[in-house]
């Protein structure tokens, strides 16, 4: 491609981001650190002030613990701008876990809803108050109009939605929307740690986390650790997730995922 | 009965009858907020400074009664300084008697003693000595009268007489904080209702304001021309008075109001009033935003909407028992708890509520973390373990005797091959052949 031609095609990318933007601030980006994948982000990094699907394998899909992990990390920097409310559908997310992963439980505000369709607008209503920095919410499905309103809510105030996809226990599978108004999908999965030499147990936790869906970006797999989980100090980094390896372009071995981590 | 068989009887209903006067006192709040039940066929009304309202005490009395007489309620009724002259008079003197300020006892002189609320034997003695009034009484000596008629009698004396307090027990703790609006025609339109909602309460928050107040709780209250009073209450994180903001969480609730033939009343409570700090709306918008703007009313939107149960922040608890370690605080309490989580101790992202049972459990006797267990039906093979961590039970807080070794749990953190990663317990020691130990599934790392 010639200078000219590359020129031409940032000048409109931005064009076509300042009317996406709708004449709001600069969209801001939290980087993970690492040009592995802030490379394959639009703008170098998470984008904040859109809201992002994370989903789990397996049994995950009830439990939902390693994307709740993963968003906690994800979200962690974002309490110190704001509070993070967290919109439940069961009340089992337990602070202490979330204050070993470095995510400051005394910004977090917990909410209940009954059902799918409250937990939606409880997460849009916290979205576009202001004072909240980050919006978790647990829902199974999400159709393209509440995606749609949930990317409103979040433009008011710049605050930044997470959606964990999570049925309920022993419900059935409901066909999954291939549309979707979010910035990013992810899929997160545990993947076995690797305790520092000499140490016994368990090492800081790990995830293979399969980014399905980028806008404006480009698709991959990573392997994450978080090295600062359940320990004081704090290393020098400016992300909580560390990334380990680099698993390709939807290239993921979740059976032996340990032999490329090494 | 033989004697007059055109007599009606019915059994006596007790449990009814209070249940009636209650719903009765409700329905009084629209001339004072402070009634109080007088068991087993009265009520007090405190009308201090509410008569006004209807431009004086006769005009208040008329209306109470017309309201009355139209749901067909026999009574009497009387107006006085004290609530034992206003007994007396309502149940011995005129009806619809309204003694003048500090005018009472002449009233009282010529009443029977029984006007003073004497228990039955005192009343029937003093009816034996030929006391017939109470004129007669109060001019008895106090010292000779108070051994004579017992203590007790003194004190209903001088409680009507106006020379010792009396305390009622309201319904509802009078409240200055309450506001009222009166409709010429009965309404029943929502938008109708939404609008006298915010009505009253700008009348009421006009007067917080001048007083540098704020509520934390609205009551709000809609009585219906056939008697009837419909509540609603509201709560705020954060005491406030911005008549719209409250109108906005009050609105909602109306649709599960009936009004049937129409409101005619509708009157606002003030509860937990506290004085606020005036604050200047912002010149400058670029400042950052405070937690009253933003927080505070998501907040109680949220909770008025969803339950106060359903909204909270998780505050440290100090127990050891994981389930016992976490409470929950209202959202905007005070923040920044000294104490916190140990950071260093792994505890799970997921804990569920009760532990669910895994089986097909291989570990090695005594203390040795699993090798394999199943949970839900599939097998997860233990790759790598950390544990125990021994848990007891706070057992310096139930009775001795209730500890039992049963209930310590050895915690591990174990990751499976996959990488899942657990948090198993098991309960009770090994040893005793009778109970062997259980293994429980506690909750997810992630």
């Amino acid at each position: 491609m010639s200078d000219f031609r590359i020129r031409g095609l940032a000048t409109l990318k931005a064009k076509i981001a300042a009317i996406e933007a709708g004449g709001r601030s600069e969209p801001k980006f939290l980087p993970f650190g690492d040009e592995r994948i802030d490379g394959c982000l639009p703008g170098g990094g998470l984008p904040l002030g859109r809201w992002h699907e994370i989903g789990g394998t397996g049994i995950e899909v009830e439990t939902a613990a390693a994307p709740t992990a993963f968003t906690a990390l994800l979200a962690a920097p974002l309490t110190q701008q704001g509070e993070v409310v967290w919109v439940l559908r069961r009340d089992d997310l337990s602070a202490p876990g979330l204050l070993g992963l470095g995510f400051a439980p005394e910004r977090l505000i917990q909410v209940c809803a009954r059902d799918e369709a409250e937990a939606l607008s409880v997460m849009e209503d916290a979205l576009a108050t202001v004072g909240v920095a980050a919006v978790v919410g647990e829902t199974e499905v999400i159709d393209l109009t509440a995606g749609r309103r949930l990317q409103l809510a979040c433009e008011k105030q710049g605050a930044t939605g997470f959606l964990i996809h999570r049925r309920p226990y022993g419900g059935q599978a409901r066909r999954e929307t291939t549309g979707s108004a979010a910035a990013t999908r992810w899929r997160i999965a545990s993947a076995p740690s690797e305790p520092r030499a000499g140490e016994f147990g368990l090492g800081a936790p790990r995830f293979v986390a399969e980014l399905e869906r980028c806008r404006g970006g480009r698709t991959g797999a990573w392997l994450f650790e978080a090295t600062d989980a359940y320990c004081w100090e704090k290393t020098d980094v400016a992300h909580p997730l560390r990334l380990v390896a680099d698993l390709g372009d939807r290239q993921l071995a979740p059976a032996q995922p340990l032999r490329l981590a090494g | 009965m033989a004697l007059v068989p055109e007599l009606v009887t019915a059994e006596a209903e007790p449990e009814a009858d209070a249940e009636a006067l209650t719903a009765l006192a409700d329905w009084c709040v629209r001339f004072s907020p402070a009634v109080a039940v007088d068991a087993p066929d009265g009520l007090f009304l405190d009308v201090t400074g509410v008569d006004h309202l209807w431009r004086g005490e006769a005009q208040m009395l008329a209306d109470f009664r017309s309201r009355l007489i139209t749901n067909g309620l026999p009574f009497r009724c009387a107006i006085a300084d004290t609530p034992g002259s206003a007994w007396a008079l309502a149940h011995f003197g005129k009806d619809g008697t309204i003694a003048p300020s500090g005018e009472h006892e002449p009233l009282l002189a010529s009443l029977p003693p029984a006007a003073l609320r004497l228990d039955r034997e005192t009343w029937a003695q003093i009816e034996r000595l030929g006391l017939r009034q109470v004129s007669q009484l109060v001019a008895i000596p106090r010292a000779p009268f108070g051994r004579r008629f017992g203590r007790a009698a003194l004190t209903r004396l001088d409680q009507a007489l106006g020379h010792e307090a009396e305390a009622l027990t309201f319904r509802r703790p009078p409240t200055p904080w309450f506001a009222r609006l009166a409709f010429a025609e009965p309404i029943s339109a929502p938008e109708d209702m939404s609008r006298v909602t915010v009505d009253v309460a700008t009348k009421l928050c006009a007067r917080l304001e001048t007083e540098g107040q704020g509520a934390r709780r609205f009551e709000v209250c809609f009585h219906r021309v056939d008697g009837k009073a419909l509540q609603l209450s509201v709560g705020l994180s954060l005491p406030g008075r911005d008549p719209v903001r409250i109108a906005k969480l009050l609105v909602p609730k109306l649709d599960t109001l009936d009004p049937g033939f129409g409101i005619e009343v509708v009157t606002l409570r003030a509860e937990a009033v506290e004085p606020i700090s005036g604050r200047q709306a912002r010149l400058d918008k670029a400042r950052e935003a405070t937690v009253e703007e933003g927080l505070a009313p998501l907040v109680d939107r949220l909770t008025n909407r969803l339950g106060q149960e359903r909204v909270w922040r998780a505050v440290p608890v100090e127990s050891h028992v994981p389930e016992l370690a976490v409470g929950r605080s209202r959202p905007l309490g005070k923040p920044s708890i000294p104490q916190t989580w140990n950071r260093e101790i792994p505890r799970p992202t997921r804990l569920f509520r009760r532990p669910e049972p895994v089986d097909s459990v291989i570990a090695l006797t005594p203390d040795d973390p699993p090798t394999q267990f199943r949970w839900r039906g599939q097998v997860h093979r233990v790759h790598r373990a950390e544990g125990p961590e021994r848990i007891g039970e706070d057992w310096w807080k139930g009775q001795i005797e209730d500890a039992d070794v049963g209930h310590i749990r050895d915690y591990y953190r174990l990751e499976d091959t996959k990488g899942g990663r657990f948090w198993l317990f098991r309960a009770g020691l090994y040893g005793d052949p009778a109970t062997p130990p259980k293994w429980w599934l506690h909750g997810l790392f992630g």
